[in-house]
């Protein structure tokens, strides 16, 4: 809700919504009741009933797709958004390679703008890393990858970089709450280190416990990988829980809202054919029918349950304690290569011991990333400073995070004005060019990808509306030319033009109704039970509908968004009530003796 | 017994009809009055203009010259609102074809004038009376064990007579009835007739009824002949 409210067309929205709400009851309040029953008889009378309900299908499916892909979409992007955010932070102050000097007391800075959390300040930097697997199994695999150099409990802090751990996970696989999985992480972390306070067991991610040390050898630095830098990816079957039975728990309630509506014109046809008894019979058949679909949607049952399904895993080919060998080449300030007396670009080697890995599911992250320790990373860099010849301490960014309704935009901007009173007050420090930006317009490419696709697709959906719009015009010209008759009556009997010509506009109204909701009920309910439909095609029809060896997701994700919910809700009303006005009109220009003259 | 006092008077009525390029003159400057109370019947052979005279005069269609004065006021004058009304309280019309709503039943027909000028949010408060004056008259008819059934469930008799019902539900001061018996069986005609004289009779409605037919114009208080659209004589 808190994303709602923070939305600044939000009041205004929901003002106008309500507004529209209450004027459009206040029609149907005040509109004569002559309009509500006709329009009612209309649309429920006998078998011309059945125009109505058919013309009342486009728009059901239009609601049903729009609102099913769009979730769908929408679920990619908005996973696609948490899988990069978890990675970075709010807000992102980057130096790029050259490094920022007293990021400290600019960080300290940052802090005090309102609406900021916390900071933190990163190395990175990109490496080779040489990656041999225990054992000797494999020949030894060298990867460009980005060394990242954090403050560990500060970088827990920023994002999920904690719950993409893969210990996180060992420890914490069985729980729901996300409080409780932390809570249980940090017992973990006391009684691996014997610490009591969190910040440091925290701090302590990237030690090396003793065990894991090279005996005689020398101590070495921890260093966390992607799950894919020290794996290689392979399928393999997982076990996953789904609610098995959704699928044909659905089927059977589409076939019990059809039989329904079957049962109800076969018993209208009955009402009005009195005395024939195969009326009479078909009305139970397909009574007990419906009933009998109802009661085997109430009783399937649909429980959650363990399926195998392939899915690419990172197959690991390093162990803990492993060594992970990092190279790079250190950058000064002035953005030249470090280099040795010679000339020579300098490298700067380390061999890390692996202490964990970690998963994102954004594969760029997971088969690139390599964290280390900030004052390490710094050390390789060349970006540790030497105070004796009044060299600052560099890094590459300040990572930022902010509170949950603070408006990012608006704090990149105090950011920037900070940072320009920064360099203000420090004239002779020689300060780089820096670039401030939120997560999303860091990570824009990606993102954009995602949306484009989406909106590509939702405007595709989006036509079949016109073709709704115009069945609509052609049903509503239909029924207002066969209707004529009841044109003049009404008009003869003292009704209006323009409440006649409303009446089909209700008309209109009424089929987009009838439309959203059942497109809206069977998308909550395709939504709801998506998994087991999957397994269900997969499994009945042979269809792998969402391969999980090629995305990157273990379900099809999903985010149903409430304002588009009401947005294409709404849109299919207006569009059907305007398309109707084609009847509408034709029936308030019909003068009532032309058609009681001529009927 | 009529008093002599002019509820609706017709003053140089003229209609025109466009045929393509062509106009043709259905009525030719026809003046009448009817009085409160009478039961007054336009007599004419078809194509005589009978019924464009009664729509003229029903506020139904707008003359193409000359004015319709409905209880003193010139009805073409005033707004379209208000004519709408005038047919919704004041007058009643019977159809030769009956003309009942097909989807609803004989009482919703008979309620359609309360249900045209009743919003929805106060008919909960009005439906209770309104629906009892609509079985009363449906009952005076000899209609009360068929309230529910839709018009074609009834025979040609019976839907004139709901016609008359819904005509008379709202207490109209002018009921025009176009050909009421045209076609029904001469028994069942005779019984409509009756029941329009007797109401006629015994409510002081005015009634103003077009026929071709002689013997039903003889049962009037005063018969007007229309030949080609011009008023021949008063009777």
């Amino acid at each position: 809700m808190g994303e709602y409210l923070a939305w600044p067309w939000f009041w205004p929205a929901a003002l106008a919504g309500g507004a529209a709400l209450v004027a459009l009851a206040a029609l149907v309040l005040l509109a004569p009741v002559y309009k509500h029953i006709v329009c009612l008889k209309y649309l429920f009378g006998g078998w011309k009933a059945v125009v109505p309900i058919v013309s009342a299908l486009p728009a059901a499916l239009g609601v049903f797709l729009l609102i099913l892909v769009f979730a769908i979409m929408d679920g990619f992007v908005m996973e696609t958004r948490e899988m990069t955010r978890g990675t970075l932070s709010d807000i992102i102050v980057d130096a790029h390679l050259g490094g920022l000097p007293y990021y400290d007391d600019f960080a300290e800075r940052i802090e005090r703008i309102e609406g900021v959390e916390a900071t933190t300040p990163i190395i990175q930097t990109y490496v080779i890393a040489r990656i041999k697997s225990s054992g000797g199994r494999l020949k030894p695999i060298v990867r460009p990858c980005v060394l990242i150099g954090i403050r560990p409990a500060e970088k827990a802090k920023m994002g999920r970089f904690v719950s993409y751990l893969e210990s996180w996970r060992t420890i914490t696989g069985d729980l729901e709450d996300e409080k409780e999985k932390m809570e249980r992480f940090l017992e973990y972390l006391h009684r691996l280190y014997a610490v009591d306070a969190t910040p440091e067991a925290l701090q302590r991610l990237l030690d090396v416990p003793p065990e894991l040390q090279n005996p005689g050898g020398p101590p070495r630095a921890g260093t966390i990988a992607g799950s894919a830098v020290v794996g290689v990816p392979m399928t393999d079957y997982l076990v996953e829980t789904v609610q098995v039975g959704a699928g044909r728990r659905v089927l059977a309630w589409f076939l019990a809202a059809v039989m329904m509506v079957v049962a109800l014109f076969v018993w209208r046809a009955q009402v009005h054919r009195p005395g024939r008894k195969g009326w009479v019979l078909a009305t139970v058949l397909c009574a007990l029918s419906a009933a009998a679909l109802v009661a085997a949607a109430v009783f399937i049952p649909v429980r959650p349950g363990r399926v195998l399904r392939p899915e690419v895993v990172d197959y690991p080919i390093l162990a803990r304690g492993d060594d992970l060998v990092v190279s790079t080449i250190p950058v000064r300030a002035s953005g030249a290569l470090e280099t040795d007396p010679g000339g020579i670009p300098k490298v700067s080697s380390r061999a890390f011991a692996l202490v964990d890995t970690f998963k994102s599911n954004y594969w760029e992250a997971d088969s690139t990333h390599v964290y280390a320790d900030f004052a390490v990373a710094q050390q390789m860099t060349g970006m540790e400073g030497d105070e004796s010849r009044g060299i600052p301490a560099r890094a590459s960014q300040i990572q930022v995070k902010i509170s949950e309704n603070a408006q990012a935009d608006a704090i990149v901007g105090r950011i920037g004005e900070a940072w320009e009173a920064f360099q203000a007050e420090r004239p002779d420090a020689d300060l780089p060019t820096v670039s401030i930006n939120t997560w999303e317009t860091q990570q824009q490419m990606i993102l954009t990808i995602a949306k484009v696709q989406r909106n590509i697709t939702t405007l595709m959906l989006g036509l079949m509306f016109v073709g709704f719009a115009v069945l609509i015009a052609l049903i509503s010209y239909v029924m207002a030319y066969i209707k004529s008759r009841d044109v003049g009556i009404l008009k003869a009997v003292g009704a209006s033009d323009m409440g006649v010509g409303s009446l089909f506009l209700g008309y209109g109204f009424l089929i987009g109704l009838v439309g959203t909701a059942l497109g809206m009920i069977g998308a909550l309910l395709m939504l709801h039970y998506l998994d087991g439909i999957e397994l269900w095609v997969n499994q009945a029809l042979g269809v792998d509908v969402f391969p999980r060896t090629m995305y990157y997701f273990d379900h099809i994700p999903r985010h149903l968004s409430p304002w588009w919910c009401v947005g294409v809700g709404g849109a299919v009303l207006v569009l059907a009530t305007l398309a109707s006005m084609v009847g509408g009109l034709l029936a308030a220009i019909r003068q009532p003796v032309e058609t009681l003259r001529y009927e | 017994m009529s008093s002599q006092e002019t509820i609706l008077r017709g003053e140089g009525l003229v209609k025109d009809y466009r045929m393509g390029p062509a106009r043709l003159r259905v009525l030719h400057r026809v003046s009448l009055t009817v009085r409160r109370g009478e039961f007054l019947c336009i007599l004419g052979p078809s194509g005589s203009g009978k019924s464009t005279l009664l729509h003229l005069l029903g506020l139904l269609d707008r003359p193409t010259e000359g004015r319709v004065f409905f209880e003193g006021e010139d009805a073409f004058a005033r707004a379209k609102r208000w004519r709408d009304r005038m047919r919704n309280e004041a007058i009643g019309f019977v159809f030769q074809l009956y003309y009942l709503m097909p989807d609803l039943s004989v009482l919703e027909n008979a309620l359609l004038p309360a249900m045209i000028r009743t919003s929805l949010a106060a008919w909960p408060f009005t439906r209770s009376a309104e629906r009892a004056r609509a079985l009363e008259v449906l009952g005076d008819m000899g209609l009360g064990h068929r309230v529910r059934h839709l018009p074609r469930e009834l025979s040609g008799g019976e839907r004139q007579r709901v016609a008359i019902a819904r005509a008379l539900v709202h207490r109209p001061r002018v009921l025009f009835a176009d050909e009421p018996t045209g076609n029904l069986d001469s028994a069942t005609g005779e019984d409509i007739l009756r029941l329009l004289q007797r109401l006629n009779r015994e409510t002081q409605l005015s009634i103003v009824m077009v026929t071709h037919d002689d013997r039903l114009a003889r049962q009037a208080d005063r018969v007007l002949h229309l030949k080609d659209g011009k008023l021949l004589q008063h009777a």
